[in-house]
Formats: structure tokens, C-alpha cells, sequence
């Protein structure tokens, strides 16, 4: 077998292109998460978006409409969990998984008259670039814009954390809501915003999977992904960069498994599925392993309620 | 420029409770303000209306005759009023320059500069870029005013600022706080602590059930005049007698050693020590030099080495807490809602929590309930636990009545020893005085007593013998009347 260079580009641009939406995903929750509040509805707000994108495309024909409006749909449903869990003060933990039933559940009804209806063409970027180079080519040009998005986002999310003032605001609250409020920032207005930031990325993440990923509406078909963001944020030890290299590893083996399964090596097919989930895990643990920088990311708040007292 | 700030008629009521009646006080700035009261007196309610925590439901405040509006601890800050809480404010896992920088609309080099300068002017001297939760209790101390005085502020607020301090720290927080009210800036100082009121302060408001009692000159006052005004009656001051105790020893500490894995405990080492029959054997030290973990090592949270503990001639340094108590050992842990009780379960589930074999609370995997509560009524009704209803969340007890509850469950056992662990800490004076009542009889009646404690005077009047940790290791033990506390104060400190 003559393995063409080329032909490895495109085996890691598939890689990168289905660690997309678990970038998109984990970073927005990273933020949410900095501030102090756990959402586990990650995987219905991506659904949510997935359903919502494809539907406003094929009604609409914007793909702009679609992509800002499966933005506003994550945004939407995460009002949802803000409200309930910043103003009405209810548990994180079983509000978000509410969410998620909630996602999967009306998205499977809103989708019911989309099932088989052929997606639309992303436009991609640098189209004529990818032949140019060999082995870069593919990997780096004819791309949709939500893809480089996803790839610089992480590298945008850790600047925002560490170098902007309001990025230290999210992770003073996240530390301690309660001097946090004592100092005069108002908790509920930046857990609010960081709620719907995470359920915007969601959403881009969603529709990234049923408008560009697999041009189709197939019903529950984020299969899980939100997930493994969530796992994502956990073991990068709320490090976006440990996100990227994490999806990556999760996007490379779970594209690996499949040639691998395709190519017939005698490993049994549960093994192989499950190694993503596996190795990304033990990686993640490996590199993330000094207790005091743990110490430090970790937002001491974390799926603690939040109320002031008068 | 001159600063006088007003209270006016503040009145603020919680459900069953005025925690402010009707406070009127005036401040000038060039003074420092004591304002002094138990716990639950409403001095911190006071403060937190000042700083804009707590809303009034009446009364007014004045900065040089502006009508403040404080809805906000923005606002109080907007108007120049600096606050440092009790328990900081601080965000443990950000740098210390990101928790200054936090609330400040200056640039960052501007910002850096003046700090340094704070720095320099009033000799501190902290690591600006390593996270806060690296720091000691003065050092944080340190940041929260440095973060006040970004502001220049015309009032400054303290509110029980030494509770966690050392002798030293505390004597250079009076040096700073002189130098800022001769720099005009108008100190509030609010304590329980009526030594520092004297050493200190110029004036003193006392309060009492959220009423002012009294405001008068340091100099027209004394340490009786100013604690029966706490109190509202006439405190006798209690004193050990100090007999000569026993040879017969009961616990014995050989070398023992405990390494954390987490790098913010604290490692003890070579730990070696014995306490005899009807001996106190006071442990002193800054909080955070190992105390913590001694505890835990001696409770059994944390299992040693078999040998390393010595009980009753039984090796016990393998044995958890449960099994500890049924050679009869009792413990008081320091954190009273934490670690000693439950706090969202009744008083009676509390007293069953520490139950052993021979108390008889559970039958055949139930719950015994009728003689646990009989058992917790004459635990309340022994140890003077200011409620009747046994029912009471251990939440909804002040500290004083959750502690003496504590140290009652541990001690209607008649253990042989009790460890406590900062036993009085944040107590007001009359709780502190029965629970001291209480220890110096449990020597009376030869039994023996591990205090660890950050509060220097308490350790000078319970213990027979004294020894200080610093970083994990233990000082040699001097007996306690040979003792001073500015010795004691140096060796905390790492001295010699």
C-alpha cells in the first residue's frame, strides 16, 4: 500500500475537523465553569443548536441566519438554566441535566420534518491554497470559518482569562463568589453572562455538527459529544489549551479506530471504540497532574449556589 | 482635611432579633474608634452598614454632613470608606497583585507603582505574583489594607483583625494603624479584645444587644469598667491553681512524623512529647504551622505509625477517631460547624454522632432515640447550652452554646483526655470564661487536656506546660509559669 503524503493530510485534517465541535463546546464551558457554575446541559444546548441551524437553513437559505441563529438558540436555552439557577437558586447539577433531557427531547420533536432533507454547502476558506503545499495543504487551508474560529479559540479564551480584566472577574468569582460580591461585582450579572456565553458556544457547536460536519438533521446525532466536553474542561484542569490538545487526541483516535476498523485489525471493535475515551482521559490526567496548579484553575465555587443575603 | 463621620438613629431587625436599636455615634478622624461588644452585640452589623454590606431598615450615615446612600459595597468604597472583614475578602487562587488590581480602574504599571510605594511607606513586605492561598494570615491581612489604602481612603474599618494575628503581627498592625490616623485617616476599630482597646484606641463605644451602651475616653476606662460593660454584669476572673501534678504519664508522642501530599499542610516532624495525669499541656503557634495536622494525627483523622502514639500503655497511632474514644480519649476540633457538628442536623443527632460502644444508642442497627435525647438534655442542662429544644438545627446555636454542646458531648463520656483545638476562638467573653471554667475542672478531677491554640493568654492560664510549633516542629515543653508570652511570641515566630 502506498500511503500518499497528501492522503495523511487529509486524515489529520478530519482529525482536527471533528475536534471542532468539543473545542467550541469545552471552552464555552470552561468560562461557565470559571465562574463558578457547573452546567451540564452542554449536550442539549448543542443540540439545541444543531436542530436549531439546519432548520433556520433550510427555511431561510442564510447560512449566516443559521449560524448566529443556532448561536441565539444555545443562548436561548441557557437563559433557561441562568434563570433557574442564579435567580431561582436551584441546584446546578440537576438543572442541567434537566437541560439536556430537555434538548434532546425537543429537538427530536422540532426535527421530525427535517429528517432526510439534504444539508447546503458550507463555503470554505483558501480553497485554492490546499493543493499548493503537500502535507500542510489539506491540513491547513479550505476550511469553513468555524473551523480556524475553533482553532483559535482556546488560545483566545486563555488570553481572555489571564490578560483582560474582565477575565479576572470570571475567576475571582469562580474563586469566591462571596468576596466577589463584597468587593461590588455583581455575582449574578457575570454568572448570567458566562452562562450565555457557554450556551452560544454550544449552540456554534451544534450547528458546526448538522450544517458543516454532517450536512444533515439525524435525531439525537451530538452522540454525546457534549459529554465529552464536559469531561473535556474537568481533566484539562480548566486549561483551554489542554482543551485543544485533549479534543485532539479524542478527535485522533476516534478517527484512527474507525480506519483501523475499516483496515480490519483483529482488536475487538468495543475496544477500539472505547479507546478514545480511554486514552484521552489517562492523557489528560498525565499532563495535568501537579496538585497545586490543580489547586489554582480549579474554581473553588464551583456548582456552589450563590445568594445574597440581606 | 478633617473627617467626621455620623451614624444617626440606625435600626436594623432580623426575624427575632435587633441587631441595631436606635445607633447614634460620632467620629472624628485623627482618633482611633474602639467598638467593642460580645459576639452578637450588632457591632458587626454596625460595620457591615457602613460598608455597605447590610441595608438599614432606618437611621442615616454622614461623611462630613453628605447624606451617604450605601446600597452597595461599591458605594462605601465610591465614598472613601475602606473596610478589612474578619474573614478577608480575598480570592485565594489569584495572585495577590490580581486581587488588588481587581477593583481598581488604574493601568497596571500605575497600579504596581503605588503599591510599591504603599509598601515601602509602611515597611510591608509581600511577593506581589504568587497566589494569595501561599500567604500567611498577617501577610493577607496586609493585602486587604494595602487594597484600601489604593484608595486613599478618609475611614478605615477593622473589623477583628487579630484574631488570627501573632503577638508580633498584632504589634505591627497597632504601629500601622497609628501611623494612618496620624496621616488623618479615621480608624473604626471593632474587637472583643478589651487588652488591644487599651492599647490602642482613644475612644470606645460599647455595645450590648444591639444597643450602644457606652462612649467614653480610654483614658476615663479600665479592663474591669470596660469588660462589665460588655457583659452587663460583673465578670469574676478565673484563675488555675496551680497544683503540683502527677508523674503518673498518660500519653506518650515518640517521634512521630507526618508527611502531606497536599503542599499546603503542613509536615509534621519528629514529633515527641507525654502529658501526665491532671496536666494541660498547651500547644502554641501561629495558625498554619501544623496545628492542624498535629490535631488530626492526634485524633486519628490522620493514622500514624502504631508505636508512634502511646495511650494508657495501649499503641494506639493506627486507630481511628471511634476507636480512639473507647480507650477514652474526646476531641474538640477547631472548626465548631465543620468538623465537631453537623450543622444542619439537630442537636440530639449531633450527641449521637459520637457515640461508642457502651453508649447504647443503637439496638440492633436502630436508633436508640429516647435515651440519645435524655442523653443530649443532660448534656444541656450540665454544660449550660442556653436552649431547651433539643430539635434545634446545631446550625441555628451561637458558637458559644455550640461549643459548650461540644465539649459537653465529649466530656459526659469522663474521658481521660480531651484534645481541643483553638476551643475559644471567636467566643465572646462569657462563653470563653465557662469553657475555661470547664477545662481547669477537668484537671481538677485528674484528668488531662492537649489545648491547641493560637490565643497566647488562654494558653498562660490553663496550661501546666507549654510547648510551641512552628513549621511541623514542636519547641522543647517549659513548664508554663516560667513562660512569658513575648517568649512564647519569638519562638512562634521561629526564634530561639
Amino acid at each position: 500500500m502506498i500511503i500518499d503524503i497528501n492522503f495523511i493530510g487529509l486524515i489529520i485534517a478530519s482529525i482536527m475537523a471533528s475536534a471542532v465541535p468539543l473545542i467550541l463546546a469545552s471552552c464555552g464551558e470552561l468560562i461557565t465553569e470559571r465562574s463558578g457554575v457547573l452546567n451540564l446541559g452542554v449536550e442539549g444546548m448543542m443540540i439545541i443548536g444543531a436542530i436549531s441551524g439546519f432548520a433556520l437553513m433550510t427555511v431561510t437559505g442564510s447560512l449566516i441566519i443559521a449560524v448566529f441563529g443556532a448561536m441565539l438558540a444555545g443562548v436561548l436555552i441557557s437563559t433557561i438554566f441562568a434563570f433557574l439557577t442564579q435567580t431561582l437558586v436551584t441546584n446546578h447539577v440537576a438543572t442541567g441535566l434537566a437541560l439536556t433531557i430537555f434538548g434532546i427531547g425537543i429537538s427530536a420533536m422540532i426535527g421530525k420534518n427535517f429528517v432526510g432533507i439534504p444539508g447546503k454547502e458550507f463555503p470554505v476558506l483558501f480553497e485554492g491554497l490546499k493543493d499548493i503545499i503537500p502535507l500542510l495543504g489539506p491540513i491547513l487551508f479550505g476550511h469553513s470559518i468555524v473551523f480556524y474560529f475553533a482553532f483559535a479559540l482556546p488560545f483566545i479564551t486563555s488570553y481572555f482569562l489571564k490578560k483582560t480584566k474582565i477575565g479576572l472577574i470570571v475567576r475571582a468569582v469562580g474563586d469566591s463568589p462571596e468576596s466577589a460580591s463584597n468587593q461590588g461585582i455583581n455575582v449574578r450579572l457575570v454568572r448570567y453572562a458566562c452562562i450565555l456565553y457557554g450556551g452560544s458556544m454550544s449552540g456554534l457547536a451544534g450547528a458546526y455538527l448538522s450544517m458543516i460536519y454532517t450536512p444533515q438533521w439525524i435525531e439525537n446525532m451530538t452522540g454525546g459529544r457534549g459529554w465529552i466536553a464536559l469531561a473535556l474542561v474537568v481533566f484539562s484542569t480548566w486549561n483551554p489549551i489542554k482543551i485543544l490538545i485533549g479534543a485532539m487526541i479524542f478527535g485522533g483516535l476516534t478517527i484512527i479506530q474507525f480506519h483501523m476498523q475499516a483496515i480490519g485489525v483483529r482488536i475487538p471493535v468495543q475496544f477500539l471504540t472505547a479507546l478514545p475515551y480511554i486514552v484521552t482521559i489517562v492523557v489528560l490526567v498525565v499532563i495535568s497532574r501537579d496538585s497545586r496548579k490543580i489547586r489554582l484553575s480549579t474554581p473553588s465555587s464551583l456548582g456552589k449556589s450563590f445568594h445574597k443575603d440581606n | 482635611m478633617n473627617t467626621n463621620l455620623k451614624i444617626s438613629n440606625v435600626t436594623k431587625i432580623y426575624p427575632g432579633c435587633v441587631a441595631n436599636d436606635n445607633v447614634s455615634l460620632e467620629f472624628n478622624s485623627g482618633k482611633i474608634y474602639a467598638l467593642l461588644g460580645e459576639n452578637g452585640a450588632g457591632k458587626s452589623t454596625l460595620v457591615k452598614i457602613l460598608s455597605g454590606v447590610i441595608i438599614p431598615d432606618e437611621g442615616k450615615i454622614y461623611l462630613n454632613e453628605n447624606d451617604l446612600k450605601l446600597n452597595s459595597p461599591l458605594d462605601a468604597k465610591k465614598n472613601d470608606i475602606g473596610m478589612v472583614f474578619q474573614h478577608f475578602n480575598l480570592f485565594e487562587t489569584l495572585s495577590v497583585f490580581e486581587n488588588l488590581i481587581i477593583d481598581s480602574d488604574e493601568e497596571r504599571e500605575s497600579l504596581r507603582e503605588k503599591i510599591d510605594s504603599i509598601m515601602r511607606k509602611y515597611n510591608f513586605s509581600i511577593d506581589l505574583d504568587i497566589p494569595v492561598l501561599s500567604l500567611s494570615a498577617g501577610q493577607k491581612q496586609k493585602v486587604e489594607i494595602i487594597r484600601c489604602l489604593i484608595r486613599n481612603p478618609k475611614v478605615l474599618i477593622m473589623d477583628e483583625p487579630t484574631s488570627v494575628l501573632t503577638e508580633q503581627e498584632t504589634s505591627e498592625l497597632f504601629l500601622s494603624l497609628k501611623k494612618f490616623s496620624e496621616e488623618g485617616i479615621l480608624i473604626i476599630y471593632i474587637t472583643h479584645k478589651l487588652k488591644e482597646v487599651m492599647e490602642l484606641c482613644d475612644e470606645v463605644a460599647v455595645m450590648r444587644r444591639g444597643k450602644l451602651v457606652s462612649v467614653s475616653e480610654i483614658k476615663n476606662e479600665n479592663i474591669e469598667s470596660l469588660a462589665n460593660k460588655m457583659v452587663g454584669q460583673n465578670l469574676k476572673t478565673i484563675k488555675k491553681k496551680k497544683e503540683k501534678t502527677s508523674s503518673d504519664q498518660l500519653i506518650n508522642i515518640i517521634n512521630l512524623n507526618f508527611i502531606s501530599e497536599d503542599p499546603f499542610e503542613t509536615n509534621l516532624s519528629d514529633i515527641n512529647f507525654s502529658v501526665n495525669r491532671g496536666e494541660c499541656l498547651g500547644i502554641a503557634g501561629i495558625s498554619g504551622n501544623g496545628q492542624s495536622e498535629l490535631f488530626q494525627v492526634l485524633s486519628g483523622e490522620i493514622i500514624s505509625d502504631k508505636n508512634s502514639i502511646e495511650f494508657n500503655k495501649n499503641y494506639i497511632g493506627d486507630l481511628n477517631p471511634q476507636e480512639r474514644r473507647e480507650y477514652l480519649m474526646a476531641f474538640s476540633p477547631e472548626d465548631r460547624l465543620e468538623q465537631a457538628a453537623i450543622p444542619q442536623m439537630a442537636i440530639f443527632e449531633n450527641v449521637a454522632l459520637n457515640n461508642f460502644k457502651s453508649s447504647n444508642f443503637f439496638n440492633n442497627g436502630l436508633i436508640n432515640e429516647n435515651k440519645i435525647k435524655e442523653h443530649s438534655k443532660k448534656i444541656i442542662s450540665d454544660f449550660n447550652v442556653n436552649t431547651d429544644n433539643i430539635e434545634l438545627k446545631s446550625q441555628f446555636l451561637s458558637g458559644g452554646n455550640l461549643q459548650k454542646l461540644i465539649i459537653g458531648r465529649e466530656l459526659i463520656t469522663s474521658p481521660d483526655l480531651l484534645i481541643c483545638f483553638n476551643p475559644t476562638w471567636g467566643l465572646d467573653v462569657g462563653a470563653i470564661n465557662y469553657i475555661h471554667e470547664t477545662l481547669i475542672k477537668i484537671n481538677e478531677q485528674n484528668k488531662s487536656i492537649i489545648l491547641i491554640s493560637t490565643d497566647t493568654d488562654e494558653l498562660l492560664k490553663l496550661s501546666d506546660k507549654i510547648s510551641v510549633i512552628h513549621k511541623g516542629k514542636l519547641s522543647k515543653i517549659m513548664n508554663a509559669d516560667e513562660v512569658t508570652s513575648e517568649k512564647l511570641g519569638i519562638l512562634m515566630g521561629g526564634g530561639n
